[in-house]
């Protein structure tokens, strides 16, 4: 009895997390598979994200409101970034690129902390959403199965919008070549421009989502962008499927490690990392891959 | 015209007149600092200016030599320095030599895995996975509370006698002896890695860091010298640590994070990358200017963020770059 | 006769696209094979897959009769398998001599050596220099690669290989982007080097391919659709198809 419920929370959770995962990865993964950028901020991104549903709940808002209003407003972030910083970097080394936007994670971070202070942040959740739902003898809270929902709303979407609209179909095949996608006028400027800012939104839905999930504070960006390099090493970097696979694999180690032995869980999920890109250096289903 | 088929043409020389003589007054200024200017506030803090200057250094080996990118290089110098640490306090409190090499062999040990696997994965997966591996070092020290002290840091750690062939100077308390032990120390690791890097040896790591892809088709193991590269800063990171631990008497998980790790990063980028002494001249002008803006504002992640992404865009060759750009300017003046 | 460089239905996919599609090639210990073909026949490809720079989907490469298929590169280099790339790859930063010494060294030894200067490696330092007067770059030894002209920078690209020693020289498009006068220069080298070692040539310029020549092998597709002295390959039907497109 005790033993079916564990294992369905711990399926549970290991979804939930995953899920998260993933949207952060995918967002990192398709600014890398289609500019070429490896944004060492986007881990910042996701906790503006979640800092931003913050506020925008405890003014009253209506929490879904903040679900749609607190994603755009980190993408607007994100145009600002890739205008300001990102787009002067296209032609150096990939090399600068990192240590600019790991300079840029440090400056979101600190401003994130000169606005919000140090103190933990709870984002205020609607009644309904505090509840919890009898499944298979277990209590499962709300807001965790909405989580789920939402990210699967959100991949399927993603996954709609690359392969049924013309606009998915081109920004794939930029990724594998932009010379003949810019051949075919497209203006290679705004597929740059439009990853990032997509990227951005993912991230900034995957900190509102996570906030109620997590306690919102400083480092949980670090925590995230460490999680997300993960998951895009593992599956291999650009590789949208592989990105799935990993986010899955991790959420579940993870769960499970902290499930059995708390405090050094991060360790077991290194080790399983460093294990499989020992078997498979470039990743579970290799480099570059943008499917 | 004839040819001198044993000389090579504008070679690298590992030392050359002029710079004997800058080292040598560069080094004789430094051993005598204490005994005419007895600030124990000021040798204190030039000890810590060199201590980061070797770390920066040795993650130039890296970054500006081999072409690798190290987020959190001062992982290895927390690793080298609890070892020292944790020797002293539970091996032996007196032997500070033997605790060094025991510092570095275990350094060594850590690298050496983490080193392979991040070198099979290529040029930018190695970079994220130096961030997650540090990552990982930090929680570990940070969580295993019984070995490390956890949040609270490894505490009392002894201060030995430093012998030099059988002479002794003093315990490593007395900022004096301890500066001029630094000072010993980093000097020969400075003179030590200048050699390799002007050697063959050398010139494969420089090789990678141009064109990785040609230096494979020169047939070079790239995987096998990235390796190398990487065991050689981390080594040097190490010693780093063990000069730490004697300095300071103690090390604390923040030594080892992130942002920490940006900090060296900065050192490098400030001095210039691929000189050696430019990220040691990176380290002072660093350590001066964080140790007065800290004391005027707490929200300087933000300043140290800015100054990074400004540095990148505008100033990438560093300090030692400012040289090259005044004489480009001078030039087209005149 | 022993076999010197043959593949075996080699092939090379890139998702549902046979780059190198069963190819079955026999070359020569000596002479100058060109292998041509449209664009995208699968000429780059090729050499990738046999130089170890991809790895090949199926199918075998071997090497004096030894079976190098998927051999990490530096080990073909060692064996005397060398090539140059279409998109000019040098080092750009160090000079036109360390660009060559560091091939020599590569092929030598000594590149384990931490203490010592550079010039300690006589050979190597001697042998450097007789590669860059063979291919007149002594005088350029001391510039950065990245200060030469396009054409200085090809040819030093050809020293590069050549400072490796090799048996076999693969050569990817050595004169795309060179004016006539570099053109001349450098394809008499290339009939030069083919007197002493195997030398497969991928080259557009058919005036050239025609001129200098053993053996001409054609790609279409991914497949080899004809192989034959240059007069042969003029006169054949489907290559004259493959390039101008079948006549309805």
């Amino acid at each position: 009895m005790g033993g079916v419920s564990t294992a369905i929370d711990i399926t549970l959770n290991s979804l939930v997390l995953g899920g998260v995962f993933l949207i952060v990865a995918i967002g990192l993964n398709i600014i890398y598979g289609l500019s070429r950028v490896m944004n060492l901020a986007h881990g910042s991104l996701y906790a503006l994200g979640a800092y931003s549903g913050y506020t925008l709940v405890s003014t009253g808002l209506n929490f879904f409101v903040a679900l749609l209003l607190a994603p755009l407003l980190v993408g607007v972030a994100g145009l600002l970034i890739e205008r300001t910083v990102i787009a002067p970097m296209r032609s150096r080394s990939i090399v600068y690129t990192l240590i600019l936007t790991y300079g840029l994670m440090f400056f979101i971070d600190g401003l994130i902390k000169y606005t919000w202070g140090n103190e933990p942040r709870f984002i205020d959740l609607p009644a309904f959403m505090r509840e919890t739902l009898p499944i298979l003898g277990t209590h499962y809270p709300v807001f965790r199965l909405m989580t789920l929902l939402i990210t699967a709303v959100v991949m399927a979407g993603l996954m709609l919008f690359l392969s049924r609209t013309k606009t998915g179909m081109t920004l794939r095949a930029s990724s594998t070549i932009p010379e003949m996608v810019s051949c075919l006028g497209v203006n290679m400027k705004y597929v740059h421009i439009g990853a990032f800012v997509l990227g951005s939104v993912l991230a900034g839905i995957a900190g509102i989502i996570a906030g109620p999930l997590t306690t919102i504070d400083p480092i949980m960006g670090h925590e995230m962008l460490i999680s997300s390099f993960v998951v895009i090493v593992i599956g291999g970097l650009g590789s949208l499927r592989g990105a799935v696979i990993a986010a899955l694999l991790i959420g579940a180690v993870q769960t499970l490690a902290e499930f059995f032995i708390t405090d050094l869980a991060m360790v077991i999920v290194y080790m399983l990392m460093a294990i499989i890109l020992a078997i498979k250096p470039r990743g579970i289903l290799g480099e570059g891959k943008f499917e | 015209m004839m040819i001198d088929r044993t000389s090579i043409p504008a070679d690298t020389k590992y030392l050359t007149p002029a710079s004997i003589a800058a080292i040598a007054v560069v080094a004789v200024a430094l051993v005598m600092l204490p005994f005419v200017w007895d600030n124990r506030f000021y040798i204190s803090l030039i000890n810590e200016m060199l201590i980061f200057g070797l770390l920066a250094m040795s993650l130039d080996v890296l970054l500006g030599y081999t072409g690798l990118l190290s987020f959190m290089h001062n992982a290895y110098l927390g690793i080298g320095a609890y070892v020292v640490g944790l020797f002293l306090i539970h091996i032996s409190p007196t032997s500070i030599w033997f605790a060094a090499l025991v510092g570095i062999a275990a350094t060594s040990l850590i690298a050496l895995p983490v080193g392979w696997v991040q070198v099979r994965t290529g040029g930018l997966a190695f970079a994220l996975l130096t961030l997650a591996f540090g990552m990982m070092f930090h929680t570990v020290v940070w969580k295993w509370y019984s070995l490390t002290g956890g949040d609270d840091g490894l505490m009392g750690v002894p201060t030995p006698e430093v012998h030099l062939f059988g002479w002794s100077l003093g315990t490593t308390g007395d900022p004096k002896v301890m500066y001029l032990t630094t000072v010993v120390v980093v000097g020969l690791c400075y003179l030590l890695t200048r050699r390799i890097i002007h050697s063959p040896f050398g010139s494969v790591l420089e090789a990678i860091r141009e064109n990785e892809d040609r230096a494979a088709f020169v047939g070079i193991n790239v995987r096998r010298y990235k390796l190398y590269g990487w065991m050689l800063a981390c080594m040097l990171a190490s010693i780093a640590g063990a000069l730490f631990i004697l300095y300071k008497g103690y090390i604390g998980p923040t030594t080892m994070s992130a942002f920490s790790g940006a900090g060296v990063l900065m050192m490098v980028l400030l001095g210039g990358m691929g000189t050696l002494w430019g990220p040691l001249i990176g380290a002072v002008i660093f350590i001066y200017i964080s140790d007065y803006i800290s004391t005027m504002t707490e929200h300087w992640e933000i300043y140290l963020g800015l100054v990074v992404i400004l540095l990148v865009l505008f100033l990438p060759t560093g300090f030692v770059g400012i040289g090259d750009h005044l004489k480009r300017f001078l030039k087209r003046k005149g | 006769m022993e076999e010197f460089l043959c593949t075996e239905d080699l092939c090379r996919h890139f998702g549902g696209v046979m780059a190198t599609n069963k190819v079955c090639i026999d070359i020569e210990a000596n002479g100058l094979r060109s292998i041509i073909g449209p664009n995208g026949a699968g000429k780059t490809t090729f050499i990738n897959v046999v130089t170890g720079r991809l790895p090949a989907s199926s199918g075998k490469v071997t090497f004096r009769g030894r079976d190098i298929t998927n051999k990490p590169t530096h080990k073909l280099v060692k064996m005397g398998i060398c090539r140059t790339f279409q998109i000019t790859s040098i080092f750009q930063n160090l000079t036109v001599f360390e660009n060559v010494r560091i091939a020599k060294q590569a092929r030598l030894g000594g590149s384990l050596r931490v203490f010592s200067a550079r010039k300690s490696l006589k050979a190597v330092t001697e042998q450097t220099w007789a590669i860059l007067e063979r291919l007149e770059l002594q005088d350029l030894a001391d510039q950065p690669a990245k200060n030469l002209a396009y054409g200085d920078q090809r040819v030093l690209e050809v020293a590069i290989a050549l400072a490796g020693e090799p048996q076999i020289l693969f050569l990817d498009e050595p004169t795309a982007g060179m004016s006539p006068a570099e053109t001349q220069h450098i394809s008499e080298l290339i009939r030069g080097l083919a007197d002493e070692i195997s030398v497969v040539l991928v080259e557009h310029d058919m005036d050239l391919v025609m001129s200098i020549s053993d053996v001409i092998s054609v790609l279409h597709y991914g497949s080899i659709i004809a192989e034959g002295k240059p007069e042969e390959i003029q006169n054949n039907e489907m290559v004259r198809e493959a390039y101008l497109g079948k006549e309805e």
